[in-house]
């Protein structure tokens, strides 16, 4: 969760300093296939920040068990 | 089977995504080389996306309504031909269109020894064969319009957990119980996933298609101060020590979070006072407009719906998770 919106404000303040350069590494990867790679990226970001919310879960859930047996 | 509406998310889920990434855009025509013609022989290349040409395509150039039919058209490809003109002098405008089998590239190429206009060739119009079940086209987005079923449900989801949120908050007020408190807290936790999950995969959008991860768009503004109002709804709940004062007080706040939500995402936004680079916002044209037989709604939709009931059980989840917490607690 923190991790997420720490990335998100840290995308939105590169902002700025990204508009002036265009990397040219970034542009063949968004660009490719018809800007195919766009969606791509973004469905991975997607299963990845809900891989990240399950990851949690799963250590709430673990944290819970251990006070159980406790 | 109360799991019912859980099978329900990961069928539409499926069938969205598998959709969303493999449809078809429909076929466009996206370059021809040279870029300008003089009045003589010229031969030029039409490069097609998702086309599939096959001997017999109708080619001709079109300059203010006035027609040059191909001399001979040859087909190299499925996504590329060679078609020869006899181009007259005196057309009228400086930029010419191809047009092969219905499919028109506007203003290909730019035109020398311009006059009075020309005789115009009776040209055969012909179509591309049906290609289907297809996305639309558009220049700049091409394959990206893909990402309407990715990235705009993360806000639909994050919408519908925030007003989930509300009505326990709602509820709260009504009852004075921290049990819904609790459960209202939960939801936003969710509904900020999936609004970090939209704001980083707009990003990503953005530079693909208006080179730039964050732009001064008024929903993008919008969508960061709608999220920076929930982050503080979390300050101002871990700064009041007292369970019972902290739920009025969250609740209250609660409330008019949502209306700034509403008001930020949907209706400043939709003013025509600002501009904006969302479909659909500041007297921009929405994605329908573009999508006239309601193909991409036909995936948004259940994509949407999908996304909503994954948030709604990422929410149950963890509610039921904090509920089982304090029962340990005490």
């Amino acid at each position: 969760m923190r991790t997420l919106l720490l990335l998100s404000l840290l995308i939105m303040s590169s902002a700025a300093h990204a508009q002036g350069a265009a990397p040219g590494w970034l542009e063949n990867t968004l660009y490719g296939s018809g800007k195919l790679n766009a969606v791509l990226i973004v469905v991975g970001v997607i299963i990845c920040g809900i891989g990240l919310w399950m990851w949690r879960m799963d250590r709430r859930l673990k944290r819970m068990e251990d006070r159980m047996k406790k | 089977m109360k799991h019912w509406w859980k099978f329900l998310a990961v069928a539409l889920l499926l069938t969205a995504s598998i959709a969303g990434l493999r449809v078809p855009l429909a076929p466009d025509l996206v370059h021809v080389s040279p870029d300008r013609i003089a009045p003589g022989e010229v031969t030029v290349t039409v490069t097609g996306y998702n086309t599939d040409f096959t001997a017999g395509e109708r080619v001709f150039l079109e300059n203010d309504s006035q027609r040059v039919c191909a001399t001979s058209v040859r087909v190299i490809d499925g996504t590329h031909l060679t078609a020869s003109f006899n181009v007259p002098a005196g057309m009228r405008k400086n930029l010419t269109d191809v047009v092969v089998s219905g499919l028109r590239y506007d203003g290909a190429l730019f035109t020398e020894a311009l006059g009075e206009g020309i005789a115009s060739g009776n040209c055969v119009e012909g179509h591309l064969a049906n290609s289907g079940f297809v996305f639309p086209n558009r220049p700049i987005l091409y394959e990206s319009i893909r990402n309407l079923h990715f990235h705009v449900p993360m806000w639909f989801a994050m919408i519908t957990l925030m007003a989930i949120s509300v009505v326990f908050s709602i509820m709260t007020l009504a009852t004075n119980s921290l049990r819904y408190d609790g459960s209202a807290v939960n939801a936003v936790y969710v509904g900020l996933v999936f609004c970090s999950l939209g704001l980083i995969t707009g990003a990503l959008w953005a530079r693909a298609t208006w080179g730039a991860f964050w732009t001064n768009d008024v929903k993008l503004n919008g969508a960061a101060v709608t999220a920076l109002i929930y982050l503080a709804y979390l300050v101002l709940r871990g700064s009041v020590p007292d369970a019972h004062k902290r739920a009025r007080l969250a609740a209250i706040y609660n409330i008019f979070a949502f209306v700034l939500l509403v008001l930020f995402l949907f209706v400043v936004p939709r003013l025509n006072a600002v501009d904006s680079l969302h479909p659909g916002n500041g007297g921009n044209s929405p994605f329908s407009d573009l999508d006239l037989d309601k193909r991409l709604r036909m995936v948004f939709y259940p994509a949407v719906l999908g996304w909503i009931l994954l948030g709604v059980w990422m929410f149950n989840l963890r509610d039921r998770a904090a509920r089982l917490a304090e029962q340990l607690d005490r």
